[in-house]
Order: structure tokens, then sequence, then C-alpha cells
């Protein structure tokens, strides 16, 4: 299954893959000619080593953990990283996009970011000019430690194009430049970016041979994602090639004793650093750090730090939502206070949404929590059929954030033609649809063969713009 | 035969005595002379010559300790080879104690070393407050331990902030903790789950607390109001 990021989401890689030998791809449709490179950075976030930028000039890391692949299979760069081979020092891999010329990242009309284990696709994050205003370079992804490797969707732009790229990985790229490789893919890329003679990009790196696109000196290995054997797989058991033991947390890695003390052996469930508002600490907890008022699932808190009170009076929006969505499961409780709130339910995958404007509809027994500044508006979409007599969803709008759960990795489906969606399997769609209930004959006869006449599809249809509905693989 | 199961399921070189077997089985090399406690039933395969004892008379004399109705029940695991142990598809967490004190949840126990200290210990503060009380399994010294959490857990350090847990939610904490009680109800609503007594556990001091994303279905007391 292809896991569908949207910008800013975050996981373990482990969480999409098994495989720590993966293929990176960055398709990137837009005018002018943009460069994609990967820059290895150490937990302060600066390029340390510029061994470890991987761009055109310099196609592979000393110890070919990452390689540059160049365009294939659709993918205007693609590079191969071998996660347990990257060095120690190294906290995080960021791939960024860098327009060579005129024009700026708004122009992109396509792009995605996705990764490939095993010859399967198992990641997507697809991007677009909308994300981006006159940005002329883009940070793409991370693909970053947190006791384990994980990956995140990061879609941010630069308005400096790459020399303010580099300058907020490297620092100073004037002071550094005559040393370093790196300012040579900046030159003539940005107008108005002087790198000082000398690095000229005529003049790579000794060392490093390959002329830009090429393939990478290891091309004896299958440039493709076809995984390569570990290095340590001298066993003959079958789980050791590959993709590995599917599932096994790459952290405790064969062969590698594990050190004693139980804070040490706990070091992958650490808190995750607070980023924002809503922070996610694993697929199914949430971080959200008070200062304005939020709104959570009642009995969703699992732990807090700080002086936190939680108030169950009903009153205010909260009385209002809950009066009407009471009967569908949805009671509210008011966080306030400072202090650092955690939140789950019932080990259900939670999903962060920043809405930035636009607007969403949830399903009322998906919604976890969310900020009180957003508008909301309770509405029912009726139907002689549905138990209750409608079914009580909450649109949101505005500035602000929603957590959703769902019980499962979701699916979100584009709405082109008809889409249909069981009414207990909808998390979430997008407003400005015209939705009506599918007759339950039809419905049984000749979309769900054989169930029961409780099953309810909604059909969804959407004309222009990007429509989508989200649904679990859980009916409740 | 071809497919995934086969390829990528496999077992793992054992290089500890316990390891992580994907991230909800367990696996613990049994030799001669290190015994270990595991959870009853928790075993889903071995290989080599293990026995199980859910009746040892090291664990008699415990036996008073446990709340009716609490259900742990721990097995004494003796022999050589490896040892497969899960819990209902909980994750499990494998920690390596080095000569420190864990309390663990007894929900959440999956397996512990037999020559580690431990004892059964009611949390301060729940019984106070429910008249019932939560039973946490106490390891110390130097060691292997096996959780188990309901969904991936998170740890919190305590000697950041004072930090309150839902009692449901608590996997672990370092002995030694100051633990107080906290009720958070206020106008008579409720927190924590259903409609039981609405209080958290507030933890400080030097160490840090294992929450679960999830309550646990099985009743924490008794009684629930």
């Amino acid at each position: 299954m292809v896991a569908q990021f949207t910008r800013g989401q975050k996981s373990q890689i482990s969480a999409v893959t098994a495989g720590t030998d993966l293929y990176v791809g960055v398709h990137l449709d837009a005018p002018g000619d943009w460069d994609i490179s990967c820059f290895g950075l150490d937990v302060d976030g600066k390029l340390s080593n510029d061994d470890y930028f991987v761009f055109f000039n310099q196609p592979k890391s000393p110890e070919e953990s990452i390689q540059l692949l160049g365009a294939q299979a659709g993918d205007h760069e693609s590079f191969r990283v071998t996660l347990d081979r990257v060095p120690d020092w190294i906290d995080r891999l960021a791939f960024c996009a860098a327009l060579d010329g005129a024009g700026s990242a708004a122009a992109i009309s396509s792009g995605y970011f996705r990764l490939v284990a095993g010859g399967e696709e198992v990641l997507r994050y697809t991007f677009s000019g909308t994300d981006f205003t006159a940005e002329r370079a883009v940070m793409i992804a991370d693909l970053y430690r947190k006791g384990v490797w994980r990956v995140a969707a990061v879609g941010q732009g630069f308005a400096g194009g790459l020399a303010e790229l580099i300058r907020s990985f490297g620092g100073e790229v004037e002071d550094e430049a005559p040393s370093e490789p790196e300012p040579a893919v900046g030159s003539g890329a940005v107008p108005g970016f002087g790198p000082p003679s000398g690095a000229a990009p005529s003049a790579p790196a000794p060392g490093f041979g390959v002329p830009a696109g090429a393939p990478p000196a290891a091309a004896a290995s299958p440039p493709a994602p076809a995984p390569s054997v570990p290095a340590q797989s001298a066993s003959p058991a079958p789980a050791d090639t590959g993709a590995g033991v599917a599932g096994v947390e790459p952290s405790p890695a064969a062969g590698q004793r594990v050190q004693p003390g139980a804070m040490v052996s706990l070091t992958k469930f650490r808190e995750t650093p607070t980023v924002g508002r809503w922070t996610k600490q694993n697929s199914k907890m949430v971080k959200v750090t008070l200062g304005a008022e939020a709104l959570a699932l009642r009995g969703s808190m699992v732990a807090y730090q700080g002086d936190v009170e939680f108030d169950f009076k009903g009153s205010g929006i909260r009385g209002f939502i809950e009066n009407k969505l009471t009967q569908q499961g949805l009671k509210l409780m008011t966080c306030k206070g400072t202090g650092e709130v955690f939140l789950a339910e019932d080990a259900s995958d939670l999903h962060i949404v920043e809405l930035n404007g636009d607007s969403l509809c949830v399903n009322a027994r998906n919604i976890l929590a969310f900020d009180t500044t957003l508008n909301t508006e309770v509405k029912r979409i009726e139907s002689a059929g549905i138990p209750g007599g409608g079914l009580f969803h909450l649109e949101v709008s505005g500035q602000g954030t929603i957590v959703v759960k769902t019980k499962g990795p979701p699916m979100t489906l584009p709405v082109n033609g008809p889409t249909f969606g069981d009414m207990n399997a909808l998390v979430a769609w997008s407003v400005g649809m015209r939705i009506s209930v599918s007759s339950q004959v039809r419905v049984t006869r000749q979309i769900y063969g054989g169930a029961s006449g409780e099953a309810l599809a909604m059909q969804f249809m959407g004309i222009g713009g990007n429509h989508f509905i989200v649904v679990q693989p859980f009916e409740v | 035969m071809q497919g995934t199961l086969t390829r990528d399921y496999g077992p793992t070189p054992i290089t500890d005595r316990m390891s992580n077997h994907g991230s909800k089985i367990a696996k613990v090399m049994i030799e001669p002379g290190k015994d270990l406690f595991a959870r009853a039933g928790s075993m889903i395969a071995y290989e080599g010559l293990i026995d199980f004892d859910a009746q040892p008379p090291q664990l008699r004399r415990m036996a008073s300790s446990w709340a009716t109705g609490e259900g742990v029940h721990l097995m004494t695991c003796t022999g050589q080879g490896p040892l497969y142990l899960a819990d209902y598809g909980k994750e499990v967490v494998v920690v390596k104690l080095d000569n420190e004190a864990l309390s663990i949840n007894g929900k959440n126990i999956l397996a512990f070393d037999a020559d580690l200290h431990w004892g059964i210990e009611r949390v301060k503060g729940v019984s106070m407050l429910s008249g019932m009380g939560m039973f946490n399994v106490v390891l110390r010294g130097s060691g292997w331990a096996a959780m188990t959490s309901r969904g991936n857990p998170v740890v919190l350090d305590t000697r950041e902030a004072p930090t309150f847990v839902d009692t449901d939610a608590l996997v672990a904490f370092t002995d030694g903790l100051s633990v107080q009680p906290r009720r958070t109800a206020r106008l008579g609503g409720l927190i924590g789950r259903g409609s039981g007594e609405a209080f958290q556990l507030g933890f400080s001091g030097q160490g840090f607390v294992v929450v679960q994303p999830s309550e646990d279905p099985r009743p924490n007391f008794s009684v629930r109001g």
C-alpha cells in the first residue's frame, strides 16, 4: 500500500516499510531547470561535512550510503539511500530542489516525493505550486533519525533559493565557498548568488569524476529500487536479504549489543520535541502545547505536563457542538492552561490536519481534538435510511488544526467520477461536493453483494477542484 | 514457495537474552540457571526444551497479594532454547535494567528475569482514592524485562516537569518517583474513561513515565462508580 503523505506529515520509516535500502524518487514538473539534491546534516542541522552534499557534481557519499541515480521511472531525480550504512553522525537527510534560472516554485505544476522499497512504492508525498509562492528553492522531504529513521514531508520553500538553502544548512556560504564544492551547484543557478571565483561548476571536487546525471560509480548494482543484500547478511537465512525481517525495528540491529539501562532501551520511545502547537508523538499519540484553548474528546488525555485544567461543563462553542453531536458519540472537554497535553484514543491512528484556511468535513466519530480558533459548523446529512435520522458531521474551516482519528491507516480517494463510501467507514471529505445517500437496494445488490441491509453508501459527486473522501479500513 | 510471508518474517540472529521480533513479539533466550518469569499464556512458540510452571513455589507466596480480578498470573520458564512471547498483539518493549528499579503496571508486564529482585506493590495514591488499587510489579537490579503497550508507547521525562498520567494509560515508571494523586474533575464533569473516578497520578522526580496511547480494555478497578 502506498502511504499518501501530506505536507508536514511525519512517520517512522518502519511504519511504511521494513526495508532500509530505499529508493527515493523526486518528480518535479515545472518550467525552468531544477536541481534536486540531498543534504546529509548533523545533529545541529548543519552540513558539517560537504562530502554528504549529494548532487549532480557529487553523486555519492564516501561510503556510498547515499547515491544519486539520475532521472528514471518517471522521477526527475532519484537517490538510493542505504539507511543502515549512513554514518551515525548524520541526523537528517534533507531532499531539496532548487531552481536554476528564472521562475518560482509557484510554477510547479505537479511534483511528488516517493519512497520505494523492495520494488514497491511505499510512500508518496504529492506537492504542487499552490503550496508555494515566490520561493526559488524547496525543501521537499527529510529522512531523519529520532531513535529510529523517520520520514517527514516538509514542503518548505526558501525565498532566496539555493543560496538561502545552503546558508540555512551550512551557515556562511561565502566563507566556506572557496573550499567547499556546494556553492558550485549554486553558481549560475540563482542570480544574485555570487559564489567566489574558483568554485566554478566545471571544476568538480577531486575524486568525483562522475559527470552530472551519469549513473554513479556503483552502477554495477542495479540502480532501480531492487534491494541489495546488506553487508552483514552473510547468514543464509532468507530473512536477512532484501527488506529484512518485516516489522523488525532497525534500532537494535543485528550484531549490535543492547546497551544496559532502562532509559537507553526506551530511547526510541522518547517524547519528540515540540514543533508548533500540535506535535505527533507517534502514529497513535499527539501532543498539544497549550496556550490557546483546545477541545479534545473526553477521556482522550493520557498524560500532561504543566498546569492544565480540563473543563467539562457544556457551555459556549463546545456545548453547542456537543448538544448536536452527543448522540454520535462526540463528547468534548476543554483543555486550558499552560503546558503540554498528550492525547490518544483507543490506539487509533491519528492524523494532524492543518487547515490553513481550507474547509473539511469530518465525521463526528473521527474527531479527536481541534483548535478553538477554527470555525465549526455542525451539519447533518439527512436520509430516512440512516439510523438516528442523519449523519452528523463537523464542517471545520479557518485557521487552525484538527486531529482526525482513524482505525487503521486510512485511504484518501480523489473524487473524479461518482464515488461511493460506506457510511460506517467514512472519515472525512472535502467541502462542496454533492452528497446523496444511495438507496439501500441498489447498494446491497450491486455494490455490496451479499452485505446485510445495514450497509449504506454515500455517493459523492465533485465538480472541479480537488475533491476527495477519506475512508478507514474499519466499519464501526 | 514465494511471497513475503516466507521471505520476510524468518528468525533474526540472536544477540541478546531478550530482543524484539517485529514490534509485537519478544524473543527470549532461555538458558539453564537463568530462569524467566512470563505472563501465563503469553508463550506463542519455543524451540528446544522449555518447561513452564504456572504454579511455582516462588509465586505462591505472592498469590495473596494479587487483587482478585486483577488477572495477572505469572509462570516460570526453565530449560534451554529461544522462547517467543506475545500478548494479544500489543506492542512489546524490551528493557535492559542496569542496577535500577522500574515499576511496571501488572497489566503490562510480559516477562522478566527471575534473578531480578521483584515484588508486587500497590501504587500509592490509587488505592487511597478508589479503595481498590492498582498493582505494579517492581523490578530492581540488573537484567532484562519486557512489557507490553497497546499502541506505541511514549516515554515522558519527569525531570522536565511534573507529569500527570491517566491511570489507564500508565505502563511503567521509574521506581522512586514521588507519586501524587490529583483530581481534575471540575463542576461535576469527569475525566478519564467512562464515568469512574476522575483523577490522574502525578509523577515528579528523577526518572521517566511510560504511557500507552490507549486505555486498557480490562477493568482497572473491581468497582467503578
